[in-house]
């Protein structure tokens, strides 16, 4: 079988939809509504393809002037007017389309692209050379025509679009590939997506991806739970224990949590549950680097909490600890995931507290995809050996019941703690139990538990207690 | 009458050059390229040419060359407007008269193309 050759787009995250970037000497639309994005996308394209030893022809028809394109994208990183006139050409046909129609249009392409020994040919304006199109047959003859002879030079086509380019219409039948970029309103946040609708010869990765524009320009976030590693299928399984940080609660599972394995903590607010990944924490070396990639609170206040609580934390710029501050401002769910990757990766993390789930579950537009999302980062963050603890707020203030969400997440996670305040004698008792634990034997008894100097502290069974604890605790 | 040859591809910088200039009550005809404009010179020499840089078939710069090159028409003013490569041409004086980056203001190109077209007034 022969390996197809290809072009990179040079926009991180979108050849890896593509299935490894455009084919070389392919043609595709790039299609969505004035402001999704489409000359950003297809100027960093060409930039980036410059950059990289091609040559660009970019072809406008009615569109804004060269000059406050040239503007616009001066904001941009990728930019480069050194590049202007050089390895990059913009050329407008309009008058060509005008007054000789897309015949002529045709013939002037293939000689510019000639001219300027171009390996990609970015066309603005493909409804514009429809309208001029007498019928759909001319239409796609137009392109057959431009991808005809841009193939026979190697040359890769980009046709930009400002509406929506159907199945239907004439140039979906004629072109390799089809982008679609949207912007919408989910709430009052703006959601920029790219789907690839068309991919001849190449398996692209369906559905919808965000992307955000930066200064740095587009950058795609493939779906984690589309990006199927098979690495993770034949990782072997770590052996052996990582403490907790308390020594009595590494009693009650056998020694700390499995290597490598995921724990919920669950418990509402003020349950303890930041303070139980505060002890995991403390444990951190620098052969266990520590990360605390967190929602909530910054890295000022979970020092000034641990030392409140006595427990020890690797001191400010040691290496064996990190504290990641994200704050649920317009995050996106995917760049959280790859953000946290990166870290976990780059850092050589081995202990990792997430915290909590919830600072992911609120970046979610589309929800119904969070267990999948979540199942996806985990194989990955396990492929990585990395021990984690990850929190999760039960609304419940007191009692024992668990969201429906927790449980349709435990099912993908291998341990649960769970932490809960019961009310005994007209005041709040916090208590501790183990709902599940991967592949270990576990003590099923709920104890008390208190904050006390040197930070959590287990105390006796709660059935060795006047007043018996609300027995009913949901399965994982 | 003055006759001055405006060249862009770009067709509406080119329209819109081409009213302020007819305003000032010159003769004004549009090229979309260097190659429309070499052709039209040959039939017509202008006063004054007005080129842009980036441009297909033929750019303003090679233009500039074909017009020094050609002794019939070789010391015809040049004026280069140019969105991104102004820099080139002041490298090249011999090929331009004056350069002005888009977007320019409009007097002073007017008034550059009144120095040029009337060389012996003084300006």
């Amino acid at each position: 079988m022969q390996e197809i050759s290809r072009v990179t787009s040079g926009i991180p995250g979108l050849d890896q939809i593509l299935a490894g970037g455009f084919i070389k000497g392919a043609a595709y639309i790039i299609q969505g509504q004035p402001g999704a994005g489409k000359t950003i996308l297809s100027n960093q394209v060409a930039f980036e393809h410059a950059a990289s030893g091609g040559r660009v022809l970019y072809v406008t028809l009615l569109s804004e002037s060269h000059e406050r394109l040239f503007q616009a994208m001066d904001t941009l990183a990728f930019f480069d007017r050194e590049k202007l006139g050089n390895e990059i050409a913009y050329v407008s046909v309009f008058q060509t389309l005008r007054d000789d129609g897309l015949e002529a249009v045709v013939k002037l392409l293939r000689k510019e692209t000639k001219r300027h020994k171009a390996s990609l040919l970015v066309f603005d304006g493909l409804l514009n050379a429809r309208d001029r199109a007498g019928s759909d047959f001319d239409v796609k003859t137009f392109i057959a025509e431009v991808q005809g002879q841009a193939a026979f030079v190697g040359c890769t086509v980009l046709f930009l679009a400002s509406s929506s380019v159907t199945e239907n219409s004439p140039e979906h039948t004629m072109v390799d590939g089809v982008i679609e970029l949207s912007d919408t309103l989910t709430g009052v946040r703006s959601l920029r997506e790219i789907q690839v609708r068309k991919s001849r010869g190449s398996r692209a990765i369906g559905g919808l991806h965000k992307f955000e524009i930066t200064a740095s320009g587009i950058q795609v976030f493939p779906r984690i739970e589309a990006l199927v590693d098979h690495a993770v299928a034949n990782a072997p399984a770590l052996e052996g224990r990582v403490s907790t940080g308390i020594t009595n609660l590494d009693a009650l599972i056998g020694d700390g949590v499995p290597a490598g394995s995921v724990t919920l903590v669950a418990g509402p607010t003020g349950s303890g549950k930041t303070t139980l990944g505060l002890h995991f924490l403390s444990q951190s070396s620098r052969e266990e680097p520590g990360l605390h990639f967190g929602f909530f609170e910054t890295p000022q206040r979970l020092r000034a909490k641990a030392r409140a609580l006595g427990i020890a934390l690797p001191e400010e710029g040691n290496p064996s600890l990190t504290l990641e501050w994200t704050p649920l401002a317009d995050n996106i769910l995917d760049q959280l995931g790859y953000a946290l990757l990166d870290e976990v990766r780059s850092r050589r993390i081995k202990r990792l507290f997430i915290d909590g789930l919830g600072g992911f579950e609120r970046a979610a537009a589309h929800r119904s995809r969070l267990v999948e999302f979540f199942a996806g980062l985990m194989d990955q963050l396990r492929l990585l050996g990395v021990t984690i603890l990850a929190s999760w707020e039960i609304r419940e203030m007191v009692g024992a019941d668990v969201a429906a969400p927790a449980k349709e997440i435990s099912a993908i996670l291998d341990n649960m703690i769970l932490l809960r305040q019961i009310e005994e004698d007209h005041r709040l008792i916090r208590s501790i139990s183990i709902q599940k634990m991967r592949d270990s034997d576990f003590d099923r008894t709920a104890y008390a538990m208190d904050f006390a100097k040197g930070g959590l502290k287990i105390g006796e069974p709660l059935n060795a207690r006047h007043t018996p604890a609300h027995p009913q605790t949901p399965t994982g | 009458m003055a006759f001055i040859l405006v060249v862009d591809d770009e067709f509406l910088l080119a329209m819109m050059l081409a009213d302020i200039l007819e305003d000032e009550g010159y003769k004004v005809e549009t090229a979309p390229n260097g190659q429309v404009a070499l052709d039209r010179i040959k039939e017509e020499q202008p006063t004054l040419i007005i080129t842009d840089f980036m441009m297909p078939i033929m750019t303003g710069l090679e233009l500039a060359e074909a017009v020094r090159s050609d002794e019939s028409i070789s010391d015809m003013p040049i004026i280069l407007v140019s969105g991104a490569r102004g820099g080139i041409a002041r490298e090249r004086p011999e090929y331009f008269q004056a350069v002005f980056d888009k977007p320019y203001k409009n007097e002073a190109l007017l008034a550059a193309v009144e120095r040029l077209v009337s060389p012996t007034r003084p300006s």
